[in-house]
């Protein structure tokens, strides 16, 4: 077997032209199966970790994965608001131990911000129920006295440079437009967040009270024309929330789950919905799952194609090779030699190739880890391949080796009929 | 190099003194010779017939050939006439439809395709009419490249007491050191040629087929050739069938041959 | 030589055979599969030796005098529409009734086997940390859920790969827990030592 091998790493490398575009081609379907398998894996380890010890989540009766993309990812927008006092009936239920109501809608500078109690630095849990911790600073008091305060996630304060004290200034909805500011009431940073790897980096926590302030002056999407209320003013105002986007509840006993759910299902007063955030999410994969699948399709495809193309390179060469078979035939190799060392060919094209590819994976997700954390709060590509990645990478080598049984099978075929004179 | 009968002592020196001849012969399983006198008989053809699939005729028929060992035989023929086609029955790569073909002693119909590969790598060396060589192979590679399968050549390369008998046997047909190393697409054709007389002959097998070698070499290098590859058969002993179309070139072996004399199939073909 | 080839490509082959379907699995589909039978008429089976888990029922889970129909005894459901207040009233108290219905005693400290459906509760990277296990598929969406005492909370030993309503075997100590609650009432807590999928016979 080995003077074989050695014979095919030479035979091989004397066409490097040709059999070098192959290898990248199969490099490249590499690159794509094991990226993206990557990218999944690492999007729904993100996913999972980012909510954790809430049992239940609650907004207005609508679509439970849209409810937990926009309440936990951020992601999208809520279709109606729930009234804060309904909030209360439910929460009142003698199984919730705790309830933190959350208001989306506001941004500040592409950055999602989040009107909430101060509860929620104490109850909101990721990960494996790690909580979150203070980088700098400390939490916004949520009082009428620290009204314009704010406490931003690490990836807010990377991305913009912010640091304890910095001047901020909310933007109506998702901001773009100078008009859309709430420029006369500006905040201030008095905490800064460790990161989590969650979208709660991305995040500017306020309280529900300046959400309130801020918008005292605001109809409809827009500032009233003619009314202006200061700062200073707005605290004299009633700022107790009178709707919010979503809450988020924990139970005395995580038993009581399902009784708390239908309670608020069946909630009289206004159409509200309360879903586990685990069979949500269950739910937006088995949504995501399609479109992963359709992905692996088109993976596998373009790996068929790169491997059809090894198989139609090494079958073209073969009719100049005739002699070069003839000599070998001549010297006491077997049609079964000769059918060996094409496969062995189209082997070590196949494996340089994927192994490129999955230097290139690799290399991939670590330049991109960087942008997408940035922009979709994603912990990218920490860690060894997975055992996923390996079957992949192992599927595409041993489809080089069948696909190179193939010219191999020919060259069988031309040196057993031609012998020691070749026709051509 | 006379008629050899079972009664002519072979040359101590020689490979192919009896001993080391019953040793290749006892290896095999089966097949073993009946009587002394094949021990010097190198190949025999008896009611040979071969048909190319699908052709009308046969293309060979000879009833009887017997080739001794360590002799030089010159096969001629005009072009067509099937010499390609014996030699490589002879060769073991063609099968005959009937009748059989036998290398010391052994009948090619007889082994296994695998057997016979190996019984072709320890035993035949070829040289073909040009493309000798794998290309992408070195000079020494392609000398030693029947080595790799078969490890009695290998064996027999370093046992003549050189270090690696490919270099020395490279000397010897006189290509200069510095090409060794090269690849052998980089040699002249008539380099070439004595490369492929090189490897033909590493390791000493007992039969060397030359097939036209040197039609595509012009006359000088084509006498040049001659000597060397003469030269070195009776050097190592071996048997030499030697195929040409030029009747220039006979006189120089023991034994001539003319194929559409002996094949009857021809004959027929022409008295048709 | 013909040896070597035959095992390479068999091999390759394998290795195909079983990516493939490993790589597919990415975006599994949940399908209900058949309900694990809780049928009363089966007694809970011996251990098959001793320090085995026992397989259990559902049914094992609620004690034997436990009746949620007592105070609703006499009423002829027949007769009342879906939309009759009375109608809705009942069902509310039958909830309530549910809500608090009692664990069964006998069951804390037992080593058992039971079958049923997995609502995630908690995730970790590697699988769940913490699910609940309930008698029936959709236990969360449309039909009402079940009374307290047929949820059971699970807390598997390492991390379980499993989604929502999917089928599995969870054996492990069964606890009875007094959750903090007005009313005294328990609940079950399973510390599981294996979670497997679920499949027809039963060891």
């Amino acid at each position: 077997m080995k003077p074989l091998l050695a014979l095919a790493a030479r035979s091989a490398w004397h066409r490097r032209g040709t059999l070098a575009l192959v290898s990248l081609s199969i490099a490249l379907a590499t690159l794509l199966l094991l990226s993206l398998e990557r990218l999944r894996q690492d999007v729904r380890t993100s996913f999972v970790q980012s909510v954790s010890g809430t049992d239940l989540i609650v907004g207005a009766r609508a679509s439970p994965v849209q409810l937990m993309l926009y309440a936990v990812f951020r992601i999208g927008g809520a279709t109606s608001n729930l009234r804060m006092d309904s909030l209360r009936a439910v929460a009142s239920h003698r199984a919730v131990a705790w309830m933190v109501p959350l208001s989306l809608g506001d941004s500040h500078r592409g950055y999602p911000v989040l009107g909430t109690t101060p509860e929620y630095f104490e109850r909101f849990r990721y990960g494996q129920a790690k909580p979150l911790v203070l980088a700098q600073g400390q939490r916004f008091a949520g009082t009428l006295d620290g009204l314009y305060e704010a406490v931003i996630g690490a990836e807010v304060a990377a991305g913009l440079g912010y640091g304890l004290g910095q001047r901020i200034v909310l933007s109506h909805g998702g901001g773009g437009l100078p008009g859309a500011e709430h420029a006369d009431k500006p905040f201030s940073v008095v905490g800064v967040l460790a990161r989590t790897g969650t979208p709660v980096d991305r995040t500017v926590h306020v309280s529900l009270q300046a959400i309130e302030a801020i918008h005292l002056d605001w109809v409809g999407g827009a500032p009233m024309p003619g009314l202006r209320i200061a700062p200073e003013q707005a605290r004299k105002f009633d700022l107790e929330p009178k709707q919010v986007t979503a809450a988020l509840i924990g139970l005395k006993s995580r038993v009581a789950v399902f009784a708390v759910q239908r309670h608020v299902n069946s909630f009289e007063g206004e159409p509200l919905m309360a879903v586990l955030p685990g069979v949500a999410l269950d739910e937006l994969w088995q949504l995501v799952g399609l479109g992963e699948r359709a992905l692996l399709a088109m993976s596998v495809l373009v790996a068929v194609v790169s491997l059809a193309g090894l198989v139609a390179t090494v079958l073209a060469g073969l009719g100049e090779r005739r002699r070069e078979l003839a000599v070998l035939r001549a010297v006491g190799a077997g049609p079964r030699h000769v059918l060996a060392l094409l496969a062995l060919e189209g082997t070590l094209v196949t494996l340089l190739g994927a192994l490129l590819g999955a230097a290139a994976a690799a290399l991939a997700v670590v330049a991109a880890a960087p942008w997408v954390q940035a922009t979709l709060g994603i912990t990218l590509g920490g860690g060894a391949p997975t055992a996923v990645q390996w079957a992949l990478w192992a599927a595409v080598v041993a489809a080089g080796i069948l696909a190179s049984l193939v010219p191999g099978w020919r060259a069988y075929r031309l040196s057993l009929a031609d012998g020691l004179s070749p026709r051509s | 190099m006379g008629a050899a009968t079972m009664a002519e002592p072979l040359p101590a020196t020689h490979c192919r003194d009896p001993s080391c001849a019953v040793e290749s012969l006892a290896a095999a399983p089966a097949g073993q010779p009946r009587d002394a006198a094949a021990l010097s008989t190198m190949l025999e053809l008896r009611g040979l017939r071969f048909s190319w699939p699908g052709a009308a005729a046969p293309t060979l028929a000879i009833d009887e050939l017997t080739l001794a060992a360590g002799r030089t035989v010159f096969l001629h023929g005009p072009s067509g006439c099937g010499k390609s086609t014996l030699l490589g029955l002879l060769a073991g790569v063609l099968l005959p439809s009937s009748g059989q073909v036998a290398l010391l002693g052994r009948s090619w119909a007889g082994l296994r395709a695998s057997r016979r590969d190996a019984f072709r790598a320890d035993h035949v060396g070829y040289i073909f009419q040009q493309f000798n060589l794998l290309p992408y192979l070195s000079v020494l590679d392609n000398v030693r490249l029947p080595c790799r399968f078969s490890r009695r050549r290998a064996q027999r390369a370093t046992a003549r007491g050189e270090e690696g008998g490919a270099e020395r046997l490279l000397e010897r047909v006189g290509l200069p050191a510095s090409l060794w190393a090269r690849p052998a697409a980089q040699l002249s054709v008539g380099q070439q040629q004595r490369v492929a007389a090189a490897r033909a002959l590493i390791g000493a097998p007992e039969l060397v087929i030359a097939d036209e070698p040197t039609s595509a070499l012009d006359a000088d290098r084509r006498d040049a050739f001659m000597d060397l590859l003469l030269g070195e058969c009776a050097a190592a002993g071996s048997t030499l069938i030697f195929v040409s179309h030029d009747q220039r070139l006979a006189a120089r072996f023991s034994q001539q041959l003319s194929l559409p004399a002996i094949n009857r199939a021809a004959v027929a073909a022409g008295a048709a | 030589m013909r040896a070597w080839l035959t095992a390479l490509a068999l091999m390759a082959a394998l290795v195909l055979s079983s990516a493939l379907p490993a790589a597919a699995q990415t975006g599994g589909v949940v399908r209900p599969p058949v309900v694990p039978s809780t049928a009363p008429s089966t007694p809970p089976s011996p251990a098959a030796k001793p320090g085995a888990p026992r397989t259990i029922t559902w049914e094992d889970l609620t004690p034997r005098d436990w009746d949620p129909m007592k105070d609703l005894r006499g009423l002829d459901f027949g007769i009342l529409q879906d939309s009759d207040p009375r109608a809705q009233a009942m069902l509310r108290r039958l909830r309530e009734v549910w809500d608090n219905a009692p664990t069964n005693p006998r069951m804390d400290g037992q080593l058992v086997r039971l079958p049923g459906f997995v609502v995630p509760l908690e995730e970790g990277k590697d699988g769940l940390l913490e699910f609940l296990l309930v008698p029936y598929f959709g236990a969360c969406i449309h039909t009402p859920p079940p009374p307290a005492n047929q949820i059971v909370h699970v807390l598997p030993r390492s991390a379980a790969k499993f989604r929502s309503m999917e089928t599995v075997w969870v054996s492990g100590t069964m606890r009875t827990v007094r959750t903090d609650s007005l009313m005294g009432v328990a609940s079950y807590r399973l510390e599981a030592t294996t979670v497997e999928a679920y499949t027809e016979k039963p060891r």
